[in-house]
């Protein structure tokens, strides 16, 4: 399959949180916010004035000083992140809104706040909701409106009117739209789209500001439309992944060089579920529509009503049969309480349940070329292979 | 050999086996009453045992075995004390394993395994551990029940590795081994049908940390039984937040209602809650008595007495009046007669972060081996607010805010200001030098914050001593190890010389 030519750009603009497009919209003028979490809804992050960066650290090293000041006991992403922010990696953000739904994220952002590792900028705390009810979206957006959009407006003047979130959501539907388009190919039979493709210009859209990533994206779904798959497909078995954040494509690249294409993406900084766009009518505020579509739509395993738990599950097999997997591969950050057990649970009922093969993982957040998880993919693949033979 | 504290050498009394080599000599008049007492728990375990459904129960679970050597947690908690510590220690904790008892006996009667009293099951409703029951004070005809109590928690308490077979079941099944190993226990014994199925329907909470909410998650399958999930704010000091609490708590109170055909209560409510009150006042005094030169209730006579009134009884037995009667007697006489918790009080401490469940008796080690008295800890500082007895809107309030501040959550959960900045306070509050500082393995909430306990710690000057373990897992840090680490720094950084030497270095890896 010839190589997209718009890869490399986007492979660039990971690197690095500080990106070029993240640079090119300070420049003009708009405020850098933090995000650490898909419980603060993105479109809130993104009114006209201020876009959200999800934070990452990529290429990370040692995370000596994070694991001093988190203990060695934690989730390696939050450590990572701190020691990011402790050598200055997020100088560039003019703020951090945090839910406080992952204690260890949390810890992790009170760390930075506390240790000032990002000058002339705030930090704002809100309770998200653990539960998908009435009462909870009262909650929900009495919350955001008091820890996001009061924090945003009063501190860096930008506009948080009914007006103003409609226009952000606009602009998230044309991100969503464009992705969802990129996302069908992945249901064919021998998809023009490799899942580490599509996981790289996935993970952009929640590290760059929206707006200057249209254009690009566009342009890979135009190049798309033509792109020829291979004669002979350059796998061996399809595979959704589910599982706690990956914000690192490698560990996609890793999977898919032996032999799995991974056609669905069930995690933070993938495309299910937070890629669905928001429909917005003029009945109701917008801020409680977006405020219901983020509850209805979440599929973290922080929700502990007996709906959502069955809920979730239930997804990640539709999406097994929607997108024709082979498999499923639960995979979770080691010290993630949430997926820990989420990732035990999910993948006994996948497995007897609903007879869905489950691979089923713990993984550093730093996976480079992991001999370890390479083996246990390729011993998957083979798994698979054997079954379908049978 | 002689009445005065510090006249046995303790640690002479391990043999590195399960049971001591002899009872301590306490001076004539204490030892009779230490006797009198232990023949008195004797005496509760007979009558429980005496029961026909307890000693079905002994053969049907195995984490009941764990409750053979109840007077071998009294032992260790009284080790090394005369006077006054000796007559507090048994008078607050028998209370609890009297509570415990009946507690049990009504679940083994319910349960469909042994006595199958059905009327009786469909008056229970089903909490979770670690959380608090006052909700259920507005249901006088109803009971309030936690199986996971005396299934997990306390059985960790009387047998360092009473629940290790559980923690091993929960990571068969996948779970994995860096949870805390509390709510890993807990679905352990689901997993292994260990529990009672008992309960008209069930409350489940986002108690303590993700681990337990999660835990909780898996095991409401198991139960089957209808199930509310209550919500507690996690930001739960914030003003933005007790609105949406107010609301959970009115749900929870329809959802009970609904499930069992009872109404609340509220003049039943409101009567428990002043004796939920009263409880609060007595603790507020005996924390006036702690920060003078004379603490007398404190340690894990606090910490365990507390959960007890503050979680579970929640002002429901008109018995804990009496026993707080009994308890301020004591302390005031400890006080006025200048007594100490030990031979010498070297230093006043506080302990921060979550106790290990396999060494309650911790603190009395601290205090018999290098006089360090264990003041107050992290989890019995919970709310002090008083619940409103009158106004059912104020009181709904009240209860919100109560349930936001539930033993550890109230510490664990809410952020910087009340898991690191209140230490602070408190240690001058109680005029202390050194914090024990417990590392919990499996407790992420707390963990984060290793570096800037650190850090401010230095700023304020006060001495932080690390102590690792694992809640209920003692092979990943036993007592031993424990002990090493405060040996080590009280050598060190203090050069003292402990005050029992023989309690220095003892093997007790294989004591229960």
């Amino acid at each position: 399959m010839r190589d997209l030519s718009q890869l490399y750009p986007f492979e660039k603009l990971l690197e690095e949180a500080n990106n070029e497009l993240v640079r090119e919209g300070v420049a003009m003028g708009l405020h850098p916010i933090g995000s650490v979490c898909s419980l603060a809804p993105e479109p809130l992050l993104n009114l006209p004035g201020c876009f959200s960066v999800r934070l990452r650290a990529p290429r990370t090293g040692s995370i000596e000083i994070g694991t001093y000041y988190m203990s060695s006991l934690l989730c390696e992403c939050c450590r990572a992140i701190l020691e990011r922010a402790v050598e200055g990696g997020y100088q560039f953000l003019d703020g951090i809104i945090a839910p406080d739904a992952c204690a260890q994220m949390n810890r992790c952002v009170e760390n930075i706040e506390h240790l000032n590792c990002i000058e002339n900028s705030f930090v704002s705390y809100f309770d998200a909701p653990m539960k998908s009810d009435d009462t909870a979206l009262r909650h929900y957006v009495r919350q955001t409106q008091e820890h996001v959009l009061k924090p945003l407006h009063e501190k860096l003047g930008v506009d948080i009117s009914d007006e103003s979130i409609r226009t952000a959501v606009a602009q998230h539907n044309q991100i969503c739209h464009l992705l969802q388009e990129l996302s069908a190919y992945r249901k064919e039979d021998n998809p023009r789209i490799t899942g580490y493709e599509f996981a790289v210009l996935c993970t952009a859209t929640y590290c760059c500001p929206k707006a200057l990533l249209i254009d690009r994206l566009a342009a890979v779904a135009e190049e798309l439309k033509t792109r020829e798959p291979d004669q002979k497909p350059a796998f061996r078995v399809k595979v959704v992944v589910a599982g706690s954040e990956i914000d690192d494509p490698g560990l996609i690249q890793l999977m898919e060089e032996t032999g799995i294409r991974v056609v669905a993406d069930r995690f933070c900084f993938g495309f299910f579920p937070e890629r669905e766009p928001i429909a917005l009518h003029d009945e109701e505020d917008a801020l409680t529509q977006v405020c219901r579509h983020y509850l209805n739509i979440g599929k973290c395993p922080r929700y502990m009503n007996a709906e959502k738990v069955a809920e979730r599950q239930e997804y990640v097999r539709g999406l097994v049969q929607e997108y024709h997997a082979d498999g499923v591969i639960y995979q979770q950050m080691k010290f993630c309480d949430y997926w820990g057990y989420e990732r035990a649970y999910a993948s006994k009922n996948m497995r007897e349940k609903y007879g869905v093969p489950t691979l089923s993982i713990d993984r550093p957040y730093v996976t480079g070329s992991s001999g370890q998880l390479r083996t246990r993919f390729q011993a998957f693949v083979e798994s698979l292979e054997i079954k379908k033979l049978r | 050999m002689g009445k005065h504290m510090g006249s046995e050498k303790l640690g002479s009394f391990y043999t590195g086996k399960k049971a001591r080599r002899r009872r301590e000599w306490r001076g004539v008049r204490d030892t009779m009453y230490d006797y009198a007492q232990w023949l008195r728990i004797w005496g509760v375990l007979l009558r429980f045992a005496a029961k026909p459904n307890n000693v079905r129960a002994f053969f049907r679970y195995r984490w009941m075995l764990n409750y053979l050597v109840v007077p071998d947690f009294f032992d260790r908690h009284t080790e090394g004390m005369r006077g006054a510590q000796l007559r507090i220690t048994h008078t607050a904790l028998s209370i609890v394993v009297i509570d415990m008892c009946k507690s049990m006996t009504r679940m083994f009667k319910a349960d469909p395994n042994i006595g199958n009293d059905e009327k009786l099951r469909k008056r229970m409703v089903l909490f979770d551990e670690n959380m608090m029951s006052e909700i259920m004070n507005g249901f006088p005809n109803l009971i309030w029940v936690s199986v996971e109590v005396p299934a997990v928690y306390t059985c960790a308490m009387m047998v360092q590795d009473g629940v290790v077979h559980y923690t091993d079941a929960a990571q068969t099944y996948g779970v994995p081994s860096d949870v805390c190993p509390m709510p890993l226990a807990e679905l352990g014994v689901a997993l292994e049908d260990d529990y009672p199925r008992i309960g008209a329907c069930a409350v489940h909470c986002n108690t303590t940390c993700d681990g337990s909410l999660m835990g909780n998650s898996i095991e409401g399958q198991y139960f089957g039984i209808p199930t509310y999930e209550l919500a507690v704010p996690i930001r739960h000091t914030y003003e933005s937040v007790q609105p949406y609490a107010v609301e959970e708590i009115k749900n929870c109170i329809a959802f009970i209602e609904k499930h069992t055909g009872e109404t609340f209560d509220w003049n039943a409510f409101f009567k428990s809650m002043e004796l939920f009150n009263a409880e609060t006042q007595n603790m507020l005094d005996w924390f006036e008595i702690s920060r003078t030169k004379y603490p007398q209730m404190i340690g894990t006579n606090l910490a365990l007495y507390r959960y007890c009134v503050y979680q579970a009884t929640g002002g429901r037995y008109e018995v804990f009046r009496k026993v707080e009667e009994k308890l301020n007697r004591y302390i005031r006489r400890g006080y006025e007669q200048k007594e100490l918790v030990c031979r010498e009080i070297r230093h006043r401490a506080i302990t921060w972060g979550v106790q290990s469940a396999y060494y309650t008796a911790f603190t009395v080690w601290l205090q018999n081996c290098w006089g360090v008295a264990a003041l107050v800890d992290m989890l019995s500082l919970c709310s002090t607010r008083m619940v409103d007895t009158h106004d059912k809107e104020q009181a709904l309030k009240d209860l919100a805010y109560l349930y936001g501040k539930m033993i550890m959550r109230s510490r664990s959960n809410g952020g910087y200001e009340v898991g690191v900045e209140d230490l602070w306070r408190f240690c001058e509050s109680f005029d202390v030098d050194v914090v024990i500082m417990y590392c919990h393995m499996g407790c992420k909430a707390m963990s984060g914050y290793h570096g800037l306990f650190e850090e401010e710690a230095r700023k304020h000057g006060i001495h932080l001593i690390w102590v690792n373990h694992n809640l209920m897992k003692p092979e990943d840090g036993s007592r031993k190890d424990m002990r090493m680490e405060v040996n080590r720094y009280m050598r060190t950084v203090f050069r003292e010389e402990p005050l029992d030497p023989s309690l220095e270095d003892f093997d007790d890896d294989r004591n229960w």
